[in-house]
């Protein structure tokens, strides 16, 4: 099988996942299908998805970042703060400054600071959180700006306005990953670091704007969360590094770097955003919920990871003969000499 | 212990790498192993210590046929390796008692509750045994220098029952005195009757310490005989034979014009006052044994690894050799050794390794990859180069090793380079891909690029260079060319210098 071939079988299974899950909740639910209901899955789904989408790239970057949570909450009140003295531009700029900055500095303690990323971006989370409560004393900041509120309040088209940031952020941010040569850069430099920097890639520069690009989508989905609310909750962020992670993940994003497609994230984020939904509608209890999200996240890693496993126990397609020359990937990828590496 | 193999064969898919050895060791005999890379003497050591079973044919102990199913199975019967890379054996955290008794089959120390005390008494008698009664067995083993550490390998071994050491360049990391240290040891050990296997490509070692010398070469034996009676001559003949000629397509390209300047060069312990020019169409051959700098002085060169002195110019224009991107900007281009670790990245279209380093050509506004021109381009010099795949899309993982070697090979091509630097270019490839892989060398040179290849495989050396030059402990010892460039003559400068 070809490697398109492949990776769009990968986010098929996402694919496959979510019409599952919509089939079953609209056979549960008659309210489960109407568009308003939709509308709301898509609204509720935005800001992770945001999220999500720098995710993608820093996982593809064999990377992880843990702070996007806490850095949406800690731009979310600068941003609210700001915008109570000094009007909505000056409120935009500084939340997307702060985002960059976060990113910024996240990068440059993995690439320069040699920092595992699971290691600097926690502590730049617990950081960030911190600073979020001192800053506004543990208390919410409310909004009083029309025009921000609509970020997140109005509709275009019969469309909320996040749904439209959304869709937004992932076509343009899927044709950079897809199409462009830093994207190409990203999938490189996740897959082989070395042979990348032979190539002439600054993988460093490459680490660094994932991260900024990240961070500047944490703002962003900031913005949306509090227009939403009228309110920057200092703990709005909690959890959502975690709910990204596995919208990455269920989309079919490779935990080793190097593979993954952006459409992937936005299915695997709407999987996410429907099961939410779903046990919404069927009064499922806030506490159970989480625990049907966790079985739902260990299932689609297991299919994912077992996939070829669970098709030849069940048989689907005869495994192909081990000494088969016809299938072209049963070529070893390094040829059978372990012999001689050392010796004259 | 008498060790002997009989009729051994083994087989790495196509790859026949033993081809019917017979192979004997005696109690308290010292018997060298040499060869050149691939001619079997890693799978010879395996298959002795258990790591690998043999195909066919016979591993005798005493005239008991035997047949060990892993390691711990030779193990048991006294027999142990000190690989070149025994550090990866031990836990540099671990102190040098923990680390000698780190197996403990016998559970002596304690079943459930370990007796550190005794553990250090018994490391330390293991040590005084040896004579190296200084090494402080509570000592964690990574701070110790090498030649201790090596020690401390010894010492595991020989606290077992240790009927067989078979120690695989064990002077590599070793300076002079420590390796004479290592010396008395292995002589102390022959006299208690231990069998030694000792290999190595340093012939003066061989004649200190030899009682017997085996050849190896493609897999077979080459050279069986009594040190005392062989000369350093007939074992280069036994590891060189002879060659098939036409197996070479080489031609001469070498113009006038000077490509490749380099004055000077040094890179801390490396190498030092590395002189080289380079012309237009010429092939610079760089022999030297494995660690003589000969690799390091292709990275330095590439930007890879820092050049302390020196300067490289190319078409004499100075070369800063900053970073990557100074020698590729330069059109220098290197293909690495190791392609699986730094040359290649599995997941991506074969394409898209092939355009990676020139991708700034074919993207358009807004940082857009023009795919259709990446594709012509690609297209272009797959087809030239003869990369055969199932589709340009397909992920790299899917070539064979000699097409994803060629595909490497188009990277650089497609950057039109004015210096190629070539490090082990056919390793780990098939004889028909080697072919065509000196069918590009020719092309490359044909159209004017100054090519310098480093190359362990001797007879491709000496059989692709128009000119070669010997390095030996990071210096350049000898230079050669025409008829003066020959096997024998590139390996006697590597490995005694004078010849």
């Amino acid at each position: 099988m070809s490697s398109t071939l492949k990776s769009v079988a990968r986010q098929l299974r996402a694919v496959w996942m979510l019409l599952l899950v919509g089939v079953i909740l609209s056979i549960a639910s008659p309210v489960f299908l109407t568009s308003t209901n939709l509308l709301n899955v898509g609204l509720a789904t935005s800001v992770v998805a945001l999220l999500a989408i720098g995710q993608t790239y820093i996982i593809i970057l064999a990377e992880i970042d843990l702070s996007v949570g806490a850095t949406l909450g800690f731009s979310s009140v600068v941003t609210a703060l700001v915008l109570r003295d000094h009007g909505l531009l000056p409120a935009l700029a500084a939340g997307l400054g702060v985002g960059a900055a976060v990113g910024l500095v996240n990068g440059l303690l993995v690439t320069r600071a040699r920092m595992p990323s699971f290691i600097a971006t926690l502590a730049m989370m617990s950081i960030l959180s911190g600073m979020t409560l001192q800053l506004t004393d543990g208390n919410p900041v409310t909004i009083g700006d029309y025009d921000f509120q609509g970020i997140g309040q109005d509709y275009l088209a019969g469309i909320p306005v996040p749904v439209w940031v959304m869709v937004a952020g992932y076509a343009v941010f899927g044709v950079l990953l897809a199409r462009t040569g830093f994207g190409r850069f990203v999938y490189a430099t996740g897959d082989n670091l070395e042979a990348a920097r032979l190539s002439g890639i600054r993988t460093r520069r490459v680490k660094v704007l994932a991260f900024v690009i990240t961070g500047l989508l944490a703002a962003l989905g900031g913005f949306i969360l509090t227009a939403r609310l009228s309110t920057a909750e200092p703990t709005a962020g909690t959890g959502l590094e975690l709910e990204s992670i596995a919208a990455v993940i269920i989309g079919g994003t490779s935990l080793a770097g190097g593979r993954g497609k952006l459409l992937g994230t936005l299915v695997g984020a709407l999987v996410l955003g429907v099961i939410d939904n779903g046990m919404n509608l069927l009064d499922v209890s806030p506490f159970l919920q989480s625990v049907v999200k966790g079985v739902v996240i260990l299932l689609a890693v297991f299919l994912d990871r077992n996939v070829d496993a669970l098709r030849s126990m069940v048989a689907w397609r005869r495994p192909p003969l081990p000494s088969d020359p016809s299938t072209p990937d049963a070529v070893p990828a390094s040829s059978p000499v372990p012999a001689a590496r050392h010796t004259p | 212990m008498r060790l002997r193999l009989q009729d051994v064969t083994k087989s790495f898919g196509e790859n026949s790498v033993l081809r019917g050895v017979t192979f004997e060791v005696g109690p308290g005999e010292v018997v060298a192993l040499a060869g050149e890379n691939g001619a079997g003497k890693s799978t010879l050591t395996r298959v002795i210590s258990g790591a690998h079973q043999p195909d066919s044919g016979q591993v005798v102990i005493d005239d008991e046929p035997v047949t060990f199913k892993n390691p711990q199975a030779a193990m048991a019967r006294g027999i142990e390796v000190i690989y070149q890379e025994f550090r990866q054996n031990l836990f540099p955290h671990l102190t040098v008692a923990e680390n000698i008794h780190v197996l403990d089959r016998e559970r002596r120390f304690g079943r459930l509750l370990v007796s550190r005390q005794r553990m250090a008494r018994e490391a330390r008698s293991a040590l005084a045994a040896l004579g190296m009664d200084d090494i402080d067995v509570l000592r964690p083993v990574g701070t110790l220098g090498v030649a201790q550490q090596q020690m401390v390998e010894i010492a595991k071994a020989t606290s077992h029952d240790l009927r067989l050491l078979i120690l695989d360049e064990p002077t590599a990391a070793l300076d002079e005195r420590e390796s004479q240290q290592l010396f008395e040891q292995i002589r102390r050990l022959r006299a208690e009757g231990v069998s030694i296997v000792y290999i190595s490509h340093r012939l003066d070692e061989i004649f200190e310490l030899a009682d017997r010398i085996v050849v190896l070469r493609d897999g077979l034996v080459a050279l069986d005989s009594p040190t005392a009676s062989t000369g350093p001559a007939q074992i280069v003949a036994a590891m060189v034979g002879s060659t098939v000629d036409n197996f070479y397509p080489k031609e001469r390209n070498t113009g006038d014009q000077v490509v490749l300047r380099v004055r000077g060069a040094g890179s801390g312990s490396a190498f030092q006052g590395i002189d080289l020019d380079v012309r237009a169409g010429e092939v610079l051959g760089v022999g030297g044994v494995v660690g003589c700098g000969r690799s390091s002085l292709l990275r330095a060169l590439f930007g890879l690894e820092p050049l302390t002195t020196g300067t490289v110019e190319v078409d004499g224009s100075p070369v800063p050799l900053r970073r990557i991107q100074d020698a590729i900007d330069s059109r220098i281009a290197y293909v690495t050794p190791d392609r699986q670790a730094e040359g290649l990245c599995p997941d991506l279209s074969v394409e898209a390794n092939i355009s990676l380093a020139t991708l700034r050509r074919y993207t358009g506004p807004a940082d857009l990859v023009r795919r259709d021109r990446e594709r012509e381009a690609c297209g272009e010099v797959m087809s030239r180069l003869r990369v055969r795949t199932a589709s340009r899309e397909a992920a790299m993982t899917s070539l064979s090793g000699g097409n994803q070697q060629k595909a490497l090979f188009a990277k650089w091509v497609l950057a039109g380079p004015r210096v190629l630097l070539l490090d082990e270019p056919t390793r780990g490839v098939d004889v028909g891909a080697k072919t065509e892989i000196y069918r590009i060398i020719n092309q490359l040179t044909a159209d004017g690029v100054a090519v310098v290849l480093v190359s362990s495989d001797l007879p491709e050396l000496v059989a692709m260079s128009d000119r070669a030059v010997v390095m030996r402990q990071g210096r350049l010892v000898a230079e050669m060319a025409g008829d003066r460039l020959s096997e024998q003559s590139v390996l006697e400068h590597a490995l005694v210098g004078a010849a």
